[in-house]
Protein backbone atom coordinates (compact mmCIF):
# COMPACT_ATOMS: atom_id res chain seq x y z
CA UNK A 1 0.00 0.00 0.00
CA UNK A 2 2.79 2.32 0.91
CA UNK A 3 4.59 1.53 -2.38
CA UNK A 4 1.40 2.32 -4.30
CA UNK A 5 1.12 5.70 -2.55
CA UNK A 6 4.71 6.47 -3.44
CA UNK A 7 4.14 5.49 -7.08
CA UNK A 8 1.02 7.66 -7.24
CA UNK A 9 2.88 10.56 -5.69
CA UNK A 10 5.64 10.22 -8.27
CA UNK A 11 3.19 9.85 -11.15
CA UNK A 12 0.83 12.72 -10.30
CA UNK A 13 2.95 14.93 -8.09
CA UNK A 14 6.59 15.18 -8.93
CA UNK A 15 6.70 14.45 -12.69
CA UNK A 16 4.13 17.11 -13.63
CA UNK A 17 6.00 19.56 -11.47
CA UNK A 18 9.19 18.82 -13.40
CA UNK A 19 7.30 19.22 -16.64
CA UNK A 20 5.89 22.57 -15.58
CA UNK A 21 9.24 23.90 -14.48
CA UNK A 22 11.02 22.60 -17.52
CA UNK A 23 8.69 24.24 -19.99
CA UNK A 24 8.98 27.74 -18.49
CA UNK A 25 12.24 28.14 -16.63
CA UNK A 26 15.12 29.54 -18.60
CA UNK A 27 18.53 28.19 -17.76
CA UNK A 28 20.58 30.81 -15.98
CA UNK A 29 23.94 32.08 -17.16
CA UNK A 30 26.21 33.49 -14.52
CA UNK A 31 28.76 36.25 -14.85
CA UNK A 32 31.12 36.76 -11.94
CA UNK A 33 32.29 40.33 -11.60
CA UNK A 34 36.06 40.31 -11.47
CA UNK A 35 38.48 43.00 -10.44
CA UNK A 36 38.66 46.55 -11.74
CA UNK A 37 34.98 47.31 -11.99
CA UNK A 38 34.65 51.09 -11.79
CA UNK A 39 32.01 53.78 -11.62
CA UNK A 40 32.72 57.17 -13.16
CA UNK A 41 30.60 60.31 -12.84
CA UNK A 42 31.28 63.24 -15.16
CA UNK A 43 29.72 66.61 -14.54
CA UNK A 44 30.33 70.31 -14.85
CA UNK A 45 29.90 73.62 -13.10
CA UNK A 46 29.89 77.09 -14.67
CA UNK A 47 33.63 77.30 -13.88
CA UNK A 48 34.98 73.80 -14.48
CA UNK A 49 34.33 70.19 -15.39
CA UNK A 50 34.82 67.34 -12.98
CA UNK A 51 35.28 63.63 -13.27
CA UNK A 52 34.86 61.54 -10.18
CA UNK A 53 35.53 57.84 -10.04
CA UNK A 54 35.17 54.94 -7.68
CA UNK A 55 38.30 53.27 -8.96
CA UNK A 56 38.08 49.73 -7.70
CA UNK A 57 35.17 47.49 -7.01
CA UNK A 58 36.44 44.05 -6.22
CA UNK A 59 33.52 42.37 -4.52
CA UNK A 60 32.90 39.03 -6.23
CA UNK A 61 29.25 39.73 -7.08
CA UNK A 62 27.42 37.57 -9.57
CA UNK A 63 25.09 38.65 -12.36
CA UNK A 64 22.58 35.99 -13.38
CA UNK A 65 20.87 36.02 -16.77
CA UNK A 66 17.68 34.10 -17.42
CA UNK A 67 18.06 33.52 -21.11
CA UNK A 68 15.15 32.04 -23.05
CA UNK A 69 15.37 32.71 -26.77
CA UNK A 70 18.11 34.37 -28.76
CA UNK A 71 17.39 38.07 -29.48
CA UNK A 72 14.73 38.25 -26.81
CA UNK A 73 14.86 40.41 -23.69
CA UNK A 74 16.85 38.76 -20.93
CA UNK A 75 15.97 39.10 -17.29
CA UNK A 76 18.89 39.69 -14.97
CA UNK A 77 19.55 39.67 -11.30
CA UNK A 78 22.53 40.98 -9.44
CA UNK A 79 23.79 44.28 -8.17
CA UNK A 80 26.79 46.41 -7.32
CA UNK A 81 26.94 48.25 -4.01
CA UNK A 82 29.57 50.97 -4.14
CA UNK A 83 30.89 53.07 -1.29
CA UNK A 84 30.30 56.79 -1.84
CA UNK A 85 33.29 57.36 0.45
CA UNK A 86 35.52 55.85 -2.27
CA UNK A 87 34.71 58.57 -4.81
CA UNK A 88 37.83 60.33 -6.01
CA UNK A 89 37.50 63.58 -8.00
CA UNK A 90 41.31 63.98 -8.36
CA UNK A 91 41.01 67.07 -6.13
CA UNK A 92 40.54 66.55 -2.38
CA UNK A 93 38.31 69.60 -1.99
CA UNK A 94 35.97 68.57 -4.80
CA UNK A 95 35.98 64.98 -3.57
CA UNK A 96 34.77 65.98 -0.13
CA UNK A 97 32.22 68.37 -1.66
CA UNK A 98 30.75 65.57 -3.81
CA UNK A 99 30.60 63.21 -0.83
CA UNK A 100 28.77 65.85 1.17
CA UNK A 101 26.36 66.51 -1.72
CA UNK A 102 25.59 62.79 -1.97
CA UNK A 103 24.94 62.73 1.81
CA UNK A 104 27.55 60.05 2.45
CA UNK A 105 27.01 60.06 6.20
CA UNK A 106 23.34 59.12 5.84
CA UNK A 107 23.50 57.11 2.61
CA UNK A 108 26.98 55.55 2.32
CA UNK A 109 26.21 53.29 -0.68
CA UNK A 110 25.32 53.69 -4.33
CA UNK A 111 23.52 50.54 -5.42
CA UNK A 112 23.11 49.60 -9.07
CA UNK A 113 20.68 46.73 -9.59
CA UNK A 114 20.71 45.06 -12.97
CA UNK A 115 17.22 44.19 -14.16
CA UNK A 116 17.38 43.18 -17.83
CA UNK A 117 19.07 43.39 -21.21
CA UNK A 118 17.14 43.88 -24.42
CA UNK A 119 19.00 40.74 -25.64
CA UNK A 120 21.87 38.58 -24.52
CA UNK A 121 25.19 39.65 -26.10
CA UNK A 122 25.98 37.69 -29.24
CA UNK A 123 28.92 35.40 -28.29
CA UNK A 124 30.05 35.31 -31.93
CA UNK A 125 30.66 39.05 -31.97
CA UNK A 126 33.76 40.62 -30.52
CA UNK A 127 31.82 43.75 -29.58
CA UNK A 128 28.13 44.41 -29.33
CA UNK A 129 25.89 47.35 -28.48
CA UNK A 130 22.89 46.56 -26.32
CA UNK A 131 20.50 48.26 -23.98
CA UNK A 132 19.32 47.27 -20.56
CA UNK A 133 17.37 48.35 -17.54
CA UNK A 134 18.87 49.11 -14.15
CA UNK A 135 17.83 50.82 -10.99
CA UNK A 136 20.22 53.24 -9.30
CA UNK A 137 19.83 53.89 -5.61
CA UNK A 138 21.48 57.11 -4.53
CA UNK A 139 20.94 59.27 -1.46
CA UNK A 140 17.98 57.14 -0.43
CA UNK A 141 16.11 57.45 -3.74
CA UNK A 142 15.75 54.67 -6.30
CA UNK A 143 15.34 55.50 -9.99
CA UNK A 144 14.92 53.17 -12.95
CA UNK A 145 16.91 53.88 -16.12
CA UNK A 146 17.55 52.44 -19.55
CA UNK A 147 21.31 52.12 -20.00
CA UNK A 148 23.38 51.88 -23.18
CA UNK A 149 25.91 49.07 -22.94
CA UNK A 150 28.97 48.30 -24.98
CA UNK A 151 29.92 44.66 -24.69
CA UNK A 152 33.43 43.48 -25.53
CA UNK A 153 34.38 39.81 -25.47
CA UNK A 154 37.81 38.92 -24.21
CA UNK A 155 39.83 35.75 -23.91
CA UNK A 156 38.89 32.81 -21.65
CA UNK A 157 35.23 33.73 -21.20
CA UNK A 158 36.14 37.13 -19.85
CA UNK A 159 34.19 40.16 -20.95
CA UNK A 160 33.91 43.86 -20.50
CA UNK A 161 30.60 45.69 -20.28
CA UNK A 162 30.48 49.48 -20.26
CA UNK A 163 27.17 51.04 -19.30
CA UNK A 164 26.51 54.74 -19.81
CA UNK A 165 23.58 56.88 -18.84
CA UNK A 166 22.83 60.53 -18.22
CA UNK A 167 21.13 61.18 -14.89
CA UNK A 168 20.26 64.29 -12.93
CA UNK A 169 20.95 65.31 -9.35
CA UNK A 170 17.29 66.28 -9.16
CA UNK A 171 16.22 62.71 -10.08
CA UNK A 172 17.49 61.76 -6.63
CA UNK A 173 16.07 64.81 -4.85
CA UNK A 174 19.57 66.29 -4.53
CA UNK A 175 20.09 69.98 -5.09
CA UNK A 176 23.13 70.51 -7.33
CA UNK A 177 25.79 72.31 -5.27
CA UNK A 178 25.88 76.10 -5.60
CA UNK A 179 28.35 78.48 -3.99
CA UNK A 180 28.60 82.23 -3.38
CA UNK A 181 24.91 82.88 -3.56
CA UNK A 182 24.50 80.78 -6.71
CA UNK A 183 27.26 82.52 -8.68
CA UNK A 184 29.06 79.18 -8.92
CA UNK A 185 26.55 76.54 -9.99
CA UNK A 186 26.85 72.84 -10.68
CA UNK A 187 24.87 71.61 -13.68
CA UNK A 188 22.03 69.27 -12.81
CA UNK A 189 23.08 66.68 -15.40
CA UNK A 190 25.66 63.99 -14.72
CA UNK A 191 27.03 61.39 -17.08
CA UNK A 192 27.36 58.07 -15.30
CA UNK A 193 29.57 55.33 -16.70
CA UNK A 194 30.11 51.96 -15.07
CA UNK A 195 32.65 49.50 -16.33
CA UNK A 196 32.10 45.87 -15.49
CA UNK A 197 34.73 43.23 -15.98
CA UNK A 198 33.28 39.76 -15.66
CA UNK A 199 33.89 36.11 -16.38
CA UNK A 200 31.20 33.81 -17.76
CA UNK A 201 30.79 30.79 -15.51
CA UNK A 202 28.72 28.41 -17.58
CA UNK B 1 20.84 109.35 12.28
CA UNK B 2 20.05 110.67 8.81
CA UNK B 3 23.77 111.28 8.31
CA UNK B 4 24.36 107.56 8.82
CA UNK B 5 21.36 105.96 7.10
CA UNK B 6 21.30 107.83 3.79
CA UNK B 7 25.04 107.56 3.03
CA UNK B 8 24.87 103.92 4.22
CA UNK B 9 22.03 103.19 1.84
CA UNK B 10 23.71 104.90 -1.13
CA UNK B 11 26.98 103.18 -0.34
CA UNK B 12 25.11 99.85 -0.05
CA UNK B 13 23.67 100.21 -3.54
CA UNK B 14 27.04 101.21 -5.02
CA UNK B 15 28.90 98.40 -3.23
CA UNK B 16 26.20 95.91 -4.22
CA UNK B 17 26.68 96.75 -7.90
CA UNK B 18 30.48 96.88 -7.73
CA UNK B 19 30.96 93.83 -5.49
CA UNK B 20 28.58 91.37 -7.09
CA UNK B 21 29.16 92.75 -10.57
CA UNK B 22 32.90 92.34 -10.05
CA UNK B 23 32.40 88.86 -8.64
CA UNK B 24 30.21 87.88 -11.58
CA UNK B 25 32.75 89.17 -14.09
CA UNK B 26 35.61 87.54 -12.18
CA UNK B 27 33.88 84.16 -12.25
CA UNK B 28 33.02 84.56 -15.91
CA UNK B 29 36.45 85.63 -17.16
CA UNK B 30 38.79 84.05 -14.59
CA UNK B 31 36.99 80.84 -13.60
CA UNK B 32 40.23 79.15 -12.55
CA UNK B 33 40.57 81.54 -9.62
CA UNK B 34 37.30 80.29 -8.15
CA UNK B 35 37.88 76.54 -8.30
CA UNK B 36 38.65 76.34 -4.58
CA UNK B 37 35.13 77.44 -3.74
CA UNK B 38 33.89 73.93 -4.67
CA UNK B 39 34.59 73.10 -1.09
CA UNK B 40 32.24 71.77 1.61
CA UNK B 41 33.33 74.70 3.80
CA UNK B 42 31.13 76.91 1.65
CA UNK B 43 27.38 76.64 1.93
CA UNK B 44 25.81 74.72 -0.98
CA UNK B 45 22.18 75.42 -0.20
CA UNK B 46 20.18 78.41 -1.37
CA UNK B 47 18.66 79.13 2.05
CA UNK B 48 21.36 81.70 2.92
CA UNK B 49 21.57 83.51 -0.43
CA UNK B 50 19.69 86.47 1.04
CA UNK B 51 22.35 86.91 3.72
CA UNK B 52 25.07 86.68 1.09
CA UNK B 53 23.59 89.46 -1.03
CA UNK B 54 22.78 91.65 1.99
CA UNK B 55 26.48 91.82 2.89
CA UNK B 56 26.99 94.99 0.81
CA UNK B 57 24.38 96.78 2.90
CA UNK B 58 25.57 95.36 6.23
CA UNK B 59 29.14 96.56 5.63
CA UNK B 60 27.90 99.91 4.28
CA UNK B 61 25.78 100.73 7.33
CA UNK B 62 28.54 99.58 9.70
CA UNK B 63 31.14 101.71 7.89
CA UNK B 64 28.75 104.65 7.68
CA UNK B 65 28.34 104.59 11.46
CA UNK B 66 32.11 104.24 11.90
CA UNK B 67 32.73 107.17 9.53
CA UNK B 68 30.25 109.39 11.35
CA UNK B 69 31.98 108.70 14.68
CA UNK B 70 35.58 109.14 13.51
CA UNK B 71 35.48 111.28 10.34
CA UNK B 72 37.25 114.08 12.20
CA UNK B 73 40.40 111.96 12.19
CA UNK B 74 40.57 111.82 8.38
CA UNK B 75 41.90 115.00 6.82
CA UNK B 76 42.72 116.31 3.36
CA UNK B 77 41.36 115.67 -0.10
CA UNK B 78 38.35 113.38 -0.29
CA UNK B 79 40.37 110.78 -2.18
CA UNK B 80 43.01 110.71 0.52
CA UNK B 81 40.32 110.54 3.25
CA UNK B 82 38.67 107.59 1.45
CA UNK B 83 41.97 105.76 1.05
CA UNK B 84 42.96 106.32 4.68
CA UNK B 85 39.53 105.18 5.84
CA UNK B 86 39.85 101.97 3.82
CA UNK B 87 43.36 101.42 5.14
CA UNK B 88 42.24 101.84 8.77
CA UNK B 89 39.36 99.39 8.25
CA UNK B 90 41.70 96.89 6.59
CA UNK B 91 44.25 97.04 9.42
CA UNK B 92 41.82 97.16 12.35
CA UNK B 93 39.09 94.77 11.15
CA UNK B 94 40.19 92.75 8.13
CA UNK B 95 43.74 91.78 8.99
CA UNK B 96 43.00 90.07 12.34
CA UNK B 97 39.92 88.30 10.94
CA UNK B 98 41.76 87.09 7.83
CA UNK B 99 44.68 86.00 9.99
CA UNK B 100 42.56 83.80 12.26
CA UNK B 101 40.52 82.53 9.30
CA UNK B 102 43.62 81.39 7.44
CA UNK B 103 45.09 79.78 10.54
CA UNK B 104 41.93 77.87 11.46
CA UNK B 105 40.26 76.93 8.18
CA UNK B 106 41.27 74.80 5.24
CA UNK B 107 41.48 77.62 2.71
CA UNK B 108 44.27 78.84 0.45
CA UNK B 109 46.46 81.90 0.98
CA UNK B 110 45.23 83.24 -2.36
CA UNK B 111 41.65 83.05 -1.14
CA UNK B 112 42.42 84.96 2.06
CA UNK B 113 44.44 87.61 0.22
CA UNK B 114 41.62 88.08 -2.29
CA UNK B 115 39.13 88.58 0.56
CA UNK B 116 41.48 91.09 2.19
CA UNK B 117 41.82 93.11 -1.01
CA UNK B 118 38.08 92.81 -1.71
CA UNK B 119 37.27 94.20 1.76
CA UNK B 120 39.89 96.94 1.46
CA UNK B 121 38.47 98.10 -1.91
CA UNK B 122 34.93 98.05 -0.49
CA UNK B 123 36.01 100.22 2.44
CA UNK B 124 37.88 102.67 0.18
CA UNK B 125 34.84 103.06 -2.10
CA UNK B 126 32.61 103.55 0.95
CA UNK B 127 35.10 106.09 2.38
CA UNK B 128 35.14 108.08 -0.87
CA UNK B 129 31.34 108.20 -0.87
CA UNK B 130 31.10 109.15 2.82
CA UNK B 131 33.66 111.94 2.47
CA UNK B 132 31.38 113.48 -0.16
CA UNK B 133 27.98 112.63 1.38
CA UNK B 134 28.85 113.21 5.05
CA UNK B 135 31.97 115.36 5.07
Amino acid sequence: MLRLKILLLIAFGIFPAFGFVGSNMAYPIKWVLTNECTLKVNGSTNINKFSCVIPEYTKPDTLIFYKEQKNEPVKMSGSMALDVQNFDCHNPVMTSDLRKTLKVKIYPKIIIRFLSLNRYPDPNKKTDLIKGMVTIELAGTIRRYEVDYKYTAKENDNLNLIGTRQVKFSDFNINPPRKLGGMIKTDDELNVEFILNARILN
Amino acid sequence: MKKIVLPGLISGVVLFILSYGGLYLGIRFFPGLFMDYNNPLFNSESNRDGFFYMHAFVISFALSWFWDRFKGLFHGHFIFRGLEFGFVYAIVALLPVMWITFSAMDITLFMVLSWFIYGFVQAVVAGLLFSKLNP
